[in-house]
């Protein structure tokens, strides 16, 4: 892994700009108002990048900067709230741009597990009976090829880049998370390029690493990375930035 | 008081589903983590809680801000990704109380949006993991703040959570009462006072009360101390008021 040679900030903004071009997949870890990769998404916005696939297991502050910089053409999530709804994915879902993709939290997990595999789907249980598959081309309901039991075939889906924030990161570049994982151990075994921001180095303890470096390409101490959104154990969500947001 | 009905009643079914194999209760709510804590005082001593998706607290502490963090206060004692809570739900190991914008007389859920799949008049959060809870053998309960029309509908506008399958436990908690979903519908287990008038201003839920349904005002004093105990600010009131 990279350390980030010079400022932190600056050193991020080197690496988006070199691992996310115009139109890439871009998955960010945390889920709703917890460890939400915000400046690495502000650098991103300041980049421009533009027509980008997001992905996003539970969304909140990452969804509304990037939409409302205009730069998403299409938002894959199980669901994308601030303290209340959001305004610009409120927006996309009923004027239909850009083009929002619903899943559940299951079926988003299991196509980032499907791409982690080198499968091109893989078949999951949760979603037949649903509307999901009308609203969602990932999604196909079949016979399963043993037994005939209705399945959905969920189609992988590979970050070209993962963003992640975690409370810290040791030398070696082994990530530690004490709260709330949500997807990011799978995000970062799905992506083709994983970069962590973080906000304090800690002493090796390998056994207690939520994420391995083997799946870390690059990291970066930006402490208050995950603002307005909490990172625990070292803030909880700026409630009055949120509302900010949401206005 | 509404409030300490509905967690108390949470609590003691968390109780009794842990004795047939529940291990993981997942909170969504204050109310539930409430009802999670007095479960444990309650008899469910072993019972995990998971707070978001995937964390397994050893003891959590009630979230003062409703922030989700605030859950952690010890460190949770096992965390094996997002799948796992999967797993859990899929070995029926797990429970999860769940507020849809729309529950349906089927047991069919919508968090998605009002209006057309994939065209929505207003767009909700989304379907989040309702989708995988209902289709679990698992323990769903679903827990509203009002018995409303707006809420409890014929079919949902958007199908997020199908159908259950047979014999999966599904129950709903609201000011009207306990109701279990089963193979002819929703059925009144026991109504809350002034719970038949309630059940009837939603018709299309099409719930049945049998013949001697009781009314039940209060959960147990041994129920409410351990509401109580855990909860002596009495941060489950804000979710019904």
């Amino acid at each position: 892994m990279g350390a980030g040679s010079g400022r932190p900030a600056v050193a991020l903004a080197a690496a988006l700009a070199e691992a996310i071009a115009d139109g890439a997949v871009v998955a960010t870890g945390g889920g709703e108002l917890s460890r939400k990769p915000v400046a690495a998404v502000r650098q991103l916005v300041t980049l421009g990048r533009r027509d980008l696939v997001l992905v996003t297991l539970l969304g909140s502050v990452d969804v509304e900067l990037l939409l409302a910089a205009g730069l998403v053409a299409e938002l894959h999530s199980a669901g994308v709230a601030l303290e209340g709804l959001a305004p610009h994915y409120r927006a996309a879902r009923q004027d239909g741009e850009p083009r929002v993709i619903e899943w559940s939290e299951g079926l988003l997990t299991a196509a980032l597990q499907a791409a982690s595999l080198g499968l091109d789907s893989t078949l999951w249980r949760a979603g037949t009976g649903t509307d999901l598959p009308a609203v969602n081309p990932w999604l196909r309901e079949i016979a399963d090829p043993h037994t005939g039991a209705p399945v959905l075939a969920v189609r992988a889906l590979e970050p070209d880049v993962a963003l992640l924030h975690v409370p810290a990161v040791d030398e070696q570049g082994n990530a530690y998370c004490d709260g709330d994982l949500v997807a990011d151990a799978v995000l970062a075994r799905a992506a083709k390029h994983v970069i962590v921001t973080y906000e304090r180095r800690v002493e090796v303890d390998e056994p207690r690493a939520a994420i391995s470096r083997v799946w870390i390409d690059e990291a970066f101490e930006l402490p208050g990375g995950a603002r307005p959104t909490g990172c625990f154990p070292d803030y909880g969500p700026d409630r009055g930035g949120l509302r900010e947001l949401a206005t | 008081m509404i409030a300490d009905l509905l967690t108390g009643t949470l609590a003691e079914e968390v109780v009794l589903a842990s004795q047939k194999g529940l291990r993981v209760f997942a909170v969504t709510t204050p109310a539930s983590l409430v009802a999670a804590l007095a479960a444990r005082r309650l008899g469910a001593g072993g019972l995990a809680i998971a707070g978001g998706l995937t964390a397994l607290d050893a003891d959590p502490v009630l979230p003062l801000e409703g922030g989700e963090e605030a859950l952690f206060s010890r460190g949770p004692v096992q965390r094996d990704g997002a799948t796992d809570i999967f797993t859990m739900l899929w070995r029926g190991r797990a429970g999860v109380a769940v507020v849809p914008a729309q529950l349906d007389a089927a047991g069919r859920t919508n968090l998605s949006g009002i209006g057309p799949p994939g065209r929505p008049k207003v767009a909700l959060i989304g379907p989040r993991g309702l989708p995988d809870n209902n289709a679990s053998p698992s323990w769903v309960w679903y827990l509203l703040a009002a018995h409303s029309p707006r809420a409890l509908v014929e079919r949902v506008d958007v199908v997020c959570g199908a159908i259950p399958p047979a014999g999966a436990p599904r129950a709903l908690l609201t000011p009207a009462g306990c109701f279990d979903l089963g193979q002819g519908g929703w059925r009144a287990r026991w109504l809350a006072p002034g719970g038949d008038e309630l059940v009837a201003a939603v018709p299309a839920l099409g719930v049945e009360i049998p013949d001697g349904t009781p009314v039940r005002e209060a959960p147990s004093p041994e129920t409410l101390a351990a509401l109580d105990e855990v909860d002596p600010q009495g941060y489950r009131r804000a979710e019904f008021v």
